[in-house]
C-alpha cells in the first residue's frame, strides 16, 4: 500500500514568471511566499513520485480528438515546449518521470471504468507544469513527476463531481496498485479566476477566489461539490476558472482534510487570481 | 466570445494547432500568411476574419477563446512582456469594439 503524504494546489499563470518583476511588491511577496511554502512542503515530503493534475490548455491534442485525461508516461519530461518558452519566460527543464506509476494510473483508471489516454512521448508543456516546476524547483530537487493533463476548457468538460470521482479512483489505485511504502504527492495546478482569450482577459474575480479558498479551509466537500459547477466557474472567467477542477481531483483523492490557504493575490497583469493551498496529510 | 458559440469543427482550430506545433509552418506564416491560409479549407468569412484580425467575428463563428488568444500571439507577438501585452490588447479591442 502506497500513501499520499503530500497534497497541494496552486495557480499557474505564465505571468508568475515572465511578468513577475513588473508586479507590485505585495503581489511579488505573496507569490514568493506561496510557492516557497509549496517547494518546502514538497521537498520535505521525500516523495517517490508527485502526480500533477493540470489543464492541458489545448496543447497536445486537436479539438476533434480531445481527451479528458492524458497521462504523461515518458521517462523524462522536458519543457516548456518551444513555442511557449518566450511567452512564459522561464528556464528549460528536464523532470524525471515515472513510467511505472504512470502506467499503473492509466491501467488502474481503465480497470475502474474511467477512460484515460496515455502518451509515451514527451508532452507539450506550457505554464501548466512549467510554472510549478520552476517556482517549486521540482527539477533541481529531482522529484519524479507524473503529469496528468486534463480537459478543463473544451466542452463538454469533466465537471466537479466527475473530477472528484477520478480522485476517489486515484486513491484506490494508490492504495492497492502502487508498491508498498511508496510516498506519493498530489498537486492540483490551475485557477483561480481568469478568462484567457476572452473579452475579460484582465478580469480577476477576487470575491469568487476568496470565497472558494474559504470553502476549502472550511472543508465541506458536499458544499464544494454542490456550489462549484461549470456554470459557476464560467461566471468568474470563461474557459479559465474551470481549471480548478484539477483541485477537485485532489479533493476526491484525499477526502475532507484540514486545509491551509498559503496566500492569495490579485494583480491584473497576471491575468489570473493567484492562490495556493496545502492539505494536512497524516499517514 | 462565449463558449456557447464554440464550434468544434471550425478549421481555424487546426490552423492554430499546426502553427503552435510546427516551427517551419510558423516561419512560412511569418513570411507569407496568405500562402499558409491557402492550404486550409477555410470558409470565405472565416479566412477574411483571420486576415482582418477580426476576433469578434471568429468567436461568433465558433473559435475557441483559448485558441483565439494564441492566434493573437501568432499574429502580433508571443514573448512575455510588451509583445504578449500588445497581442492581448489587440484581441480584447477586437472583442469589445474598444480602443487598444
Amino acid at each position: 500500500m502506497a500513501d499520499i503524504v503530500c497534497a497541494v494546489a496552486a495557480s499557474h499563470a505564465p505571468g508568475l514568471v515572465g511578468l513577475f518583476d513588473g508586479a507590485p511588491e505585495d503581489s511579488k511577496a505573496a507569490v514568493s511566499t506561496m510557492y516557497g511554502a509549496l517547494a518546502t512542503e514538497i521537498a520535505e515530503a521525500d516523495l517517490d513520485v508527485l502526480i500533477v493534475f493540470a489543464n492541458d490548455h489545448l496543447a497536445n491534442s486537436r479539438v476533434l480528438e480531445y481527451p479528458d485525461f492524458l497521462v504523461g508516461m515518458a521517462a523524462e519530461h522536458r519543457g516548456p515546449y518551444e513555442w511557449f518558452q518566450p511567452w512564459i519566460g522561464c528556464r528549460s527543464y528536464a523532470l524525471q518521470g515515472h513510467p511505472e506509476v504512470a502506467g499503473s494510473v492509466f491501467t488502474g483508471m481503465s480497470h475502474r471504468g474511467i477512460k484515460f489516454f496515455g502518451r509515451r512521448e514527451n508532452l507539450r508543456f506550457d505554464d501548466n507544469l512549467s510554472v510549478p516546476t520552476v517556482l517549486c524547483d521540482l527539477d533541481t530537487n529531482a522529484v519524479p513527476v507524473v503529469p496528468v493533463l486534463q480537459n478543463c476548457t473544451v466542452p463538454p468538460i469533466p465537471d466537479q463531481r466527475r473530477c472528484y470521482e477520478v480522485g476517489q479512483a486515484l486513491v484506490d489505485i494508490i492504495a492497492n496498485d502502487l508498491p508498498d511504502g511508496m510516498r506519493v504527492g498530489l498537486f492540483g495546478s490551475g485557477g483561480l479566476s481568469h478568462e484567457p482569450g476572452g473579452a475579460r482577459y484582465f478580469y480577476i474575480d477576487e470575491e469568487f477566489d476568496r470565497w472558494f479558498l474559504g470553502l476549502l479551509e472550511h472543508g465541506d466537500h458536499d458544499k464544494l461539490l454542490a456550489e462549484l459547477t461549470p456554470d459557476r466557474m464560467e461566471q468568474s472567467g470563461e474557459g479559465g476558472t474551470a481549471e480548478l477542477f484539477a483541485w477537485f481531483v485532489v479533493l476526491g483523492a484525499i477526502g475532507p482534510r484540514q486545509c491551509t490557504v498559503l496566500g492569495y493575490t490579485a494583480y491584473d497583469n497576471f491575468k489570473c487570481g493567484i492562490g495556493a493551498v496545502r492539505w494536512q496529510m497524516e499517514v | 466570445m462565449s463558449l456557447d458559440r464554440f464550434e468544434p469543427t471550425l478549421v481555424t482550430h487546426d490552423l492554430v494547432q499546426d502553427l503552435k506545433w510546427d516551427p517551419d509552418l510558423r516561419d512560412r506564416w511569418d513570411k507569407d500568411r496568405s500562402a499558409v491560409l491557402d492550404h486550409y479549407p477555410l470558409a470565405d468569412e472565416e479566412r477574411r476574419a483571420i486576415e482582418e484580425g477580426d476576433f469578434r467575428r471568429l468567436y461568433d463563428l465558433g473559435l475557441h477563446p483559448y485558441l483565439g488568444g494564441q492566434l493573437a500571439r501568432l499574429m502580433y507577438g508571443n514573448a512575455a512582456g510588451p509583445e504578449a501585452t500588445v497581442s492581448v490588447n489587440k484581441l480584447v479591442a477586437s472583442l469589445t469594439g474598444g480602443a487598444e
